[in-house]
C-alpha cells in the first residue's frame, strides 16, 4: 500500500466520521483544522482506522500523533 | 455498583436489571425538562389518541441506559460517549421494564466497549433497542 492511498482512505474514514464529504486531508492537517475534531472523535477515528486498515494501535503511539502525515506513517509501519 | 476493568470484560458478557415506570418518574421528568407534551402528562388526551393511558417519555426510558453503563456494565469506571436509540413501542405507567445491554465490541487500544442495548416490557416486547459506546477509565 502507498502512502497516497493511506491517505486517500484515511481522507474517507475522515470524511465519515465527521460526515463532511468536503474534508480534504494533507500531511500537515491538524485538529486545529476540522472544526469538530476533539478528544472523542478521536477515539472515532482511531476505532475507523483499526478496523479499516486492520492494524491496532498502542494509547501511546495514539496520544504521540500530532498531524495526519503521522498518522499515515504510523497506518504505513503496520500495514507494510 | 460494578467496577469492571477493561481487561475483566469480554464479548458476550451482558448486565441487566428492572424498573418499574411510575407517574411520580414522568412527573419528575416533565419537572426537570419542562417537556409539558399533553400526550405525557394529561390522561384523556392519550386516550384520545388510542393509548391506553399517559405514555412515558422515551428518553425517560432512555435515562436507564445511563444506569446500565454507570452502575452495572462497566459500574463505575464508564464514560458515556455515544448512544443510539430506536423507541420501538410505547411504554405506559406501571409497565415493568428491563434494561440490558450486551458487549458486541471491545477496543482495547482506546479502552472502549460497544453494548447492543435493549429494553423490554413485562409481556417481553422490546420497547428501545440501540447501541452505546462506552470508555472504560
Amino acid at each position: 500500500m502507498t502512502r497516497e492511498e493511506v491517505l486517500e482512505i484515511l481522507t474517507e474514514i475522515f470524511q465519515d466520521v465527521f460526515d463532511d464529504d468536503e474534508i480534504e486531508l494533507t500531511d500537515a492537517t491538524t485538529a486545529d483544522d476540522i472544526e469538530d475534531w476533539d478528544s472523542l472523535e478521536q477515539i472515532n477515528l482511531v476505532v475507523a482506522c483499526e478496523k479499516k486498515f486492520n492494524v491496532k494501535f498502542d494509547m501511546k503511539e495514539i496520544q504521540a500523533l500530532k498531524n495526519v502525515g503521522e498518522m499515515v506513517d504510523t497506518i504505513l509501519s503496520k500495514v507494510q | 455498583m460494578n467496577n469492571y476493568k477493561f481487561e475483566d470484560l469480554s464479548v458476550g458478557m451482558s448486565e441487566s436489571f428492572k424498573v418499574t415506570i411510575t407517574q411520580e418518574m414522568l412527573d419528575s421528568f416533565k419537572g426537570i425538562t419542562g417537556d409539558i407534551n399533553p400526550l405525557h402528562n394529561d390522561e384523556a388526551f392519550a386516550i384520545s389518541k388510542g393509548h391506553p393511558g399517559r405514555v412515558a417519555y422515551g428518553m425517560l426510558t432512555a435515562s436507564f441506559l445511563s444506569t446500565l453503563a454507570g452502575v452495572y456494565i462497566p459500574g463505575e469506571r464508564s464514560l458515556i460517549q455515544q448512544v443510539e436509540t430506536k423507541f420501538s413501542s410505547p411504554v405506559y405507567i406501571g409497565d415493568e421494564l428491563t434494561v440490558k445491554g450486551e458487549i458486541v465490541e471491545l477496543v482495547e487500544s482506546v479502552q472502549r466497549l460497544e453494548l447492543k442495548v435493549t429494553i423490554t416490557n413485562q409481556s417481553g416486547k422490546k420497547v428501545l433497542r440501540g447501541k452505546m459506546q462506552i470508555l472504560v477509565v
